[in-house]
């Protein structure tokens, strides 16, 4: 489903990945972890086209990058379901409004989307702040709506960038329940984090990034 | 069309949210087009005067003297079935010394000293409007001339042709108004979208990465910039019923000649206004937007 063949990245001068292959299969679930500044989510980014590799091949979801047209890089996206790091909610919407912007993008009727929104506003237990702006949520409340819009349009790939970084243990353990079942659902899960024990015993693969390269691979 | 009445939600949500800005960008454009309808409301008049007078203009044909009345006759046949012609009025020798008699009144004694009428026969002809140009006309008198038993043909050629440079200095100036302030409107446009733009540049970026292609991010601000030239539009033809209503109810106090001047403004002014508003204001909007890049 994701596919690095031999890729690096530079800022300016700064390497930030040198030479990085890795594959991940469809319906698998993987964690990035690393050091602050190893590029985790500089990878991830490649992923979903932010940035582009100066090097090697990305084959995401049948998607060749290098061969990305602007305009195709859209209906990329739209398979992607994305937690970002810095949330990238819109202030001027409610919570409503901008998990069911997703589904805008998507294209979708307004009274499905007025459902799945509801559906997986529950999913994260913010149902009742569906009319509030993100301003007046708690970092851990604002982090859960990130989650609920990067799942709502039940994504082929789900890409998560330390999707509990504002979390207590107990929430934490929801949101990984959630990733879980949407993984069982087919969906290809990647989470970038530092959080140890969110991939201890899950048996899951997991990348070790530092110093510009994939150093080991583990299970967790 | 799902995405239409979004991108029309998120407009007018965005209009009323900067509403301040929104109004003085409406109100500049409205201001830019209600100068060029005016202008074209004076052009309009203008031209109808100018017709008016043009209609008197004519050309005089001088028959040779002693033509025969058969080859007149076949003259005015002639010149009767030019399609650049529309009227041919003949004038006899004798009515031609008649009138100048008229003219003369008292003095017309002198005229008992001739044995014979003096004065040649004519035609008075009047050209088509479309062919109201000098060189045009030239052209025509010299053809006209060059048949034979035409002694001369008479015109107001001076007259023509300051005829001639109002129309063309209306004409040019009209065009230089009108594009001046189209541009004008297209700029104010453009500013104020691409400040909106600007704001919101963030939250694009976000639409971006949600997967949002160029129309979904695009719509929103190129409808907002034509509902500010509809509107801008609407306004100032609203403006430009009101003053010439009451223009053309009260000049006629004061000038009573202006009356018979003016003409009423056709309806096909006060509906292009908005489009023509919205079609610059979009155009504007379309500018600033630019291309969209991922
Ligand atoms: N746009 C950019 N321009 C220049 N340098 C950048 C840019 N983005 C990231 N970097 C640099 O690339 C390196 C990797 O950044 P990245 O955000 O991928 O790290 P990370 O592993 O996600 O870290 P963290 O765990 O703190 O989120 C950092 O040293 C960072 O300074
Ligand atoms: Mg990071």
């Amino acid at each position: 489903m994701i596919e690095f063949s031999g890729v690096s990245k530079y800022y300016d001068q700064d390497i930030i990945l040198k030479d990085v292959s890795v594959s991940i299969e469809k319906a698998e679930m993987v964690f990035l972890t690393g050091p602050s500044g190893a590029g985790k989510t500089t990878l991830l980014k490649l992923i979903y086209c932010a940035e582009r590799p100066d090097e090697g091949h990305i084959v995401v979801a049948g998607w060749d990058i290098r061969k990305l047209k602007q305009r195709t890089i859209p209906f990329l996206r739209r398979n992607l379901g994305i937690v970002f790091q810095d949330f990238r909610l819109l202030r001027n919407k409610t919570v409503f409004e901008n998990v069911a912007l997703a589904l805008r993008i998507h294209d979708m009727h307004p009274t499905e989307i007025k459902e799945d929104v509801f559906e997986v506003l529950k999913d994260v237990k913010l149902s009742h702040k569906a009319n509030t702006y993100p301003a007046h949520l708690s970092g851990g409340e604002q982090q859960r709506i990130v989650i609920a819009r990067a799942m709502v349009t039940k994504p082929t790939v789900l890409l998560a960038d330390e999707p509990t970084g504002n979390l207590d243990a107990e929430t934490s353990a929801t949101i990984m329940n959630l990733f879980r079942d949407i993984n069982t659902r087919g969906t290809t899960v990647l989470i970038a984090t530092h959080n140890k024990s969110l991939f201890q015993g899950t048996g899951c693969r997991i990348l070790y990034l530092r110093e510009n390269q994939i150093e080991k691979e583990l299970i967790g | 069309m799902r995405i239409f009445i979004y991108s029309l939600q998120t407009a007018f949500k965005n209009l009323w949210m900067e509403k301040w800005i929104n109004f003085l960008t409406v109100l500049s454009v409205s201001i830019g087009l209600l100068i060029l309808s005016t202008f074209a409301a004076i052009t309009l008049n203008m031209d109808a005067v100018i017709k008016r007078w043009a209609m008197s203009f004519g050309l005089v044909v001088y028959v040779e003297d002693n033509l025969s009345k058969e080859k007149e006759n076949k003259l005015k046949d002639l010149l009767q079935r030019d399609p650049d012609i529309l009227e041919v009025k003949y004038i006899s020798k004798n009515q031609a010394l008649k009138e100048l008699r008229n003219i003369m009144g008292d003095e017309s004694a002198i005229l008992e000293g001739f044995e014979n009428n003096p004065l040649p026969s004519s035609f008075e002809l009047k050209l088509k409007s479309e062919l109201l140009h000098p060189d045009l006309v030239k052209g025509k008198a010299s053809q006209i001339k060059d048949l034979s038993g035409i002694e001369e043909v008479q015109y107001g050629e001076k007259w023509l042709s300051s005829l001639n440079k109002i129309t063309e200095i209306m004409k040019i100036s009209t065009i230089l108004l009108g594009s001046i302030i189209l541009v004008a409107i297209v700029f104010v446009t453009y500013s104020t979208i691409k400040i909106f733009f600007y704001r919101r540049k963030d939250e694009i970026e976000t639409l971006k990465l949600l997967g949002a292609t160029r129309s979904f991010i695009r719509f929103p601000f190129l409808l907002e910039g034509l509902l500010i030239g509809l509107a801008g539009g609407i306004i100032s033809s609203l403006s430009l019923f009101g003053i010439y209503t009451i223009i053309a109810m009260k000049i006629p106090l004061f000038m009573p000649s202006i009356k018979a001047i003016m003409v009423s403004l056709p309806l096909s002014i006060y509906l292009s206004v908005p489009p023509a508003g919205a079609v610059m204001s979009f155009i504007g909007s379309f500018i600033a937007v630019g291309k969209i890049r991922y």
